[in-house]
């Protein structure tokens, strides 16, 4: 009983892929705020990922500024997506991830950051200012970032060099994988050395047949609860995003994190403007605010991933600067990778392949 | 003195029956007619379309998603979900009949009966995460169970409960029970108390009077409880993405993934519309057996 409660009243652990799909709920805030805008008020309604910002960013935001922010969370990029593909309107300013902006462009779902509205760009580490999902940062301003990887336990496992690890008998049961398509493929086509934005079916066909092979080794499919499991050791390894696998850092000191030979993928967040909306000079002000040394530091400092903006490092708490699992080394960032846009009946084959493998 | 209200319905009804029954069903229609037929229209109509880039929809009818439906990948997933909402109807239904029979034969006293249905549905009130997350706690490798497995010396490793196909039935069962128990007290407590004296005064012992008596007067509730386990239970992809494994993935998972991951609408649409036909033509055919038996047990009668 006494476990019970211990485990209920440990705070949940926030996370940024928090897996809450249940907050179709989440519509109705979105529709208020759709129906509150009045003419002249100044505001934004920000549509961020959850436990994603600073906790002074936005008091301090709506002090400068007078601009108030209504603030709404998501917990799974798929569900931003299909929200606001559904027409779900009222949104001015949104965090996207990198392989979602050529969709939401193709789309017409985000329109272009007016040229010259935002300063500050040269701020940033030169590997953000000319990203292949947003060449030139025409729709996007870099936010924050951080690599995928493989959350393990050092009590049960060494640690792993190779994506193939999740492929050993040994763990059978004790593993999880990323319920996301381009993560899922693409360790398998790291483990197998082909091109990981690959359109070729005979290499998504390989990668099939080696994901089928890992299906009944690992324990679930997920991009939400493998926080808690590798905690509770339910898990021994995870393949994870980096920021969440610290958040399990954090709380149990026998969890590490690796980045395997082979390389991996690193994405960047950014902000993007949606499609209609009628606060676009307050949305403009929240992203040149974003791009402020301090202000990128103080939400790197508050979430544990890594923000893009080279000036913000000296403000940066000097545990998190040094730790590699958050700011890789240069060999192993060497061996990072964007995940590279695909052309859409290239996704589609994507998609297509990941289903088949889960239903295999 | 009737009330204004009274007064004006016995007009509304008077000599107009079937006017005023219109009426009175109007807004219901309405409302079924906007949020679920021109909903269901709609599902029906996407199943037919193509998806394009990104999941557009593009306007060009085509089958293939209800071939796609059909193919050898995806139909087995059709056969596990019936299998586990199957093995989950009858799980409920094994736990729940004695719970609704003890509750309605045994227990005297309304508060005591009140008290029971509220044990009953208290944890649906709290959170489904909650009841999910409360379940991990208790199944997990460092969880209640293995831990006193562990302590007692029973085990040498943790047993692995979670994410296999007995902690989604678990989880399922343990989620669609009361819907199971309900219709079945409901039944069981309208069974005349007369009825089971008359057995006994003619003799019959406990174990006759429950399968001549009791068991086939509660078959309404029987099945009025199957039908509202089993069709949720086909739909049902929560508690197989927090409970199941990589073996348990369900037709509503896979439905679900069409919505947002795969962002395909039309194979997502036909899915939907192919477990609508199939759960309907089921209950239609339940229907036909029912009615079936009803004529022939007239016929007997007469």
């Amino acid at each position: 009983m006494e476990e019970i409660l211990a485990a209920l009243e440990r705070p949940p652990l926030l996370r940024r892929r928090d897996f809450l799909k249940l907050s179709i709920a989440a519509l109705v805030p979105a529709f208020a705020a759709a129906c509150r805008r009045g003419p002249k008020a100044r505001e934004i309604n920000f549509f961020n990922w959850s436990n994603y910002i600073g906790k002074r960013t936005l008091p301090e935001f709506e002090k400068r500024t007078g601009i108030r922010v209504n603030y709404e969370m998501f917990s799974d990029e798929d569900e931003m997506f299909a929200k606001l593909r559904t027409g779900v309107h009222g949104y001015d300013l949104m965090v996207s991830d990198d392989y979602q902006v050529p969709k939401l462009r193709a789309l017409g779902l985000i329109t272009p950051i007016p040229e010259g509205a935002v300063t500050g760009l040269a701020n940033l580490e030169k590997r953000f200012l000319d990203p292949p999902f947003d060449p030139g940062l025409r729709f996007t301003v870099p936010y924050l970032w951080g690599t995928t990887g493989l959350g393990f336990n050092k009590k049960h496992v060494s640690r792993p060099s190779s994506w193939r690890v999740l492929w050993d008998e040994k763990y059978r049961g004790k593993m999880t994988v990323l319920d996301n398509v381009r993560d899922g493929i693409g360790c398998a086509l790291l483990a197998l050395g082909l091109p990981t934005d690959t359109d070729k079916p005979e290499h998504l066909a390989q990668a099939k047949e080696l994901l089928v092979r890992q299906r009944p080794l690992i324990k679930h499919y997920t991009s939400a609860t493998y926080v808690d499991e590798l905690v509770s050791a339910e898990a021994w390894i995870s393949q994870g995003w980096s920021g969440d696998v610290m958040l399990a850092v954090r709380e149990n000191p026998d969890i590490d994190y690796a980045i395997p030979d082979e390389g991996s993928f690193l994405y960047v967040s950014s902000l993007v403007l949606p499609a209609g909306s009628e606060h676009r000079e307050e949305a403009l002000a929240f992203m040149n605010y974003s791009l402020l040394p301090e202000v990128a530091a103080e939400v790197s400092n508050t979430v544990g991933f890594a923000t893009p903006n080279e000036k913000a490092r000296k403000f940066l708490e000097p545990a998190l600067l040094k730790d590699t699992r958050v700011f890789p080394d240069p060999k192993t960032s060497a061996r990072l990778r964007f995940y590279g846009t695909l052309a859409p009946e290239t996704e589609e084959l994507w998609a297509r392949t990941w289903q088949e493998v889960k239903v295999s | 003195m009737r009330s204004p209200f009274d007064r004006s319905m016995s007009w509304l009804i008077r000599g107009r029956r079937q006017a005023a029954s219109q009426l009175l069903l109007l807004p219901t229609s309405v409302w079924l007619a906007l949020f679920l037929m021109v909903p269901l229209a709609l599902l029906l109509a996407v199943s037919f379309l193509k998806r394009g880039a990104y999941g557009a929809l593009l306007w060009q009818p085509t089958l293939a998603n209800y071939h796609r439906t059909f193919s050898p990948s995806y139909l087995p997933i059709l056969g596990r979900t019936f299998a586990f909402a199957s093995a989950t109807t009858l799980a409920c239904l094994l736990l729940g009949y004695p719970f609704a029979y003890f509750l309605s034969q045994f227990v005297r006293g309304r508060r005591a009966r009140d008290f029971m249905l509220v044990v009953l549905m208290l944890p649906f009130w709290t959170s489904f995460l909650v009841q999910i997350y409360s379940w991990m706690i208790i199944l997990g490798r460092e969880g209640l169970i293995n831990n006193a497995l562990l302590g007692l010396g029973l085990v040498a490793e943790p047993i692995q409960f979670l994410n296999t196909r007995g902690s989604l039935l678990l989880g399922l069962t343990y989620s669609y029970l009361p819907f199971m128990i309900l219709p079945l007290y409901s039944s069981l407590s309208k069974l005349p108390r007369s009825y089971i004296e008359a057995s006994k005064d003619l003799g019959a012992g406990n174990l006759q009077t429950f399968l001549k008596v009791t068991l086939p007067l509660s078959l309404p509730g029987v099945m009025g409880g199957t039908i509202l386990t089993f069709i949720p239970c086909m739909g049902d992809f929560l508690t197989a993405e927090f409970l199941g494994g990589p073996k348990t993935y369900l037709v509503g998972n896979l439905i679900q993934n069409q919505f947002y991951q795969a962002a395909d609408y039309p194979f997502g649409s036909a899915l939907s519309a192919v477990l609508l036909v199939l759960l309907f033509a089921g209950l239609m055919a339940y229907r036909w057996v029912e009615n079936l038996g009803a004529t022939s047990l007239g016929r007997a009668k007469g």
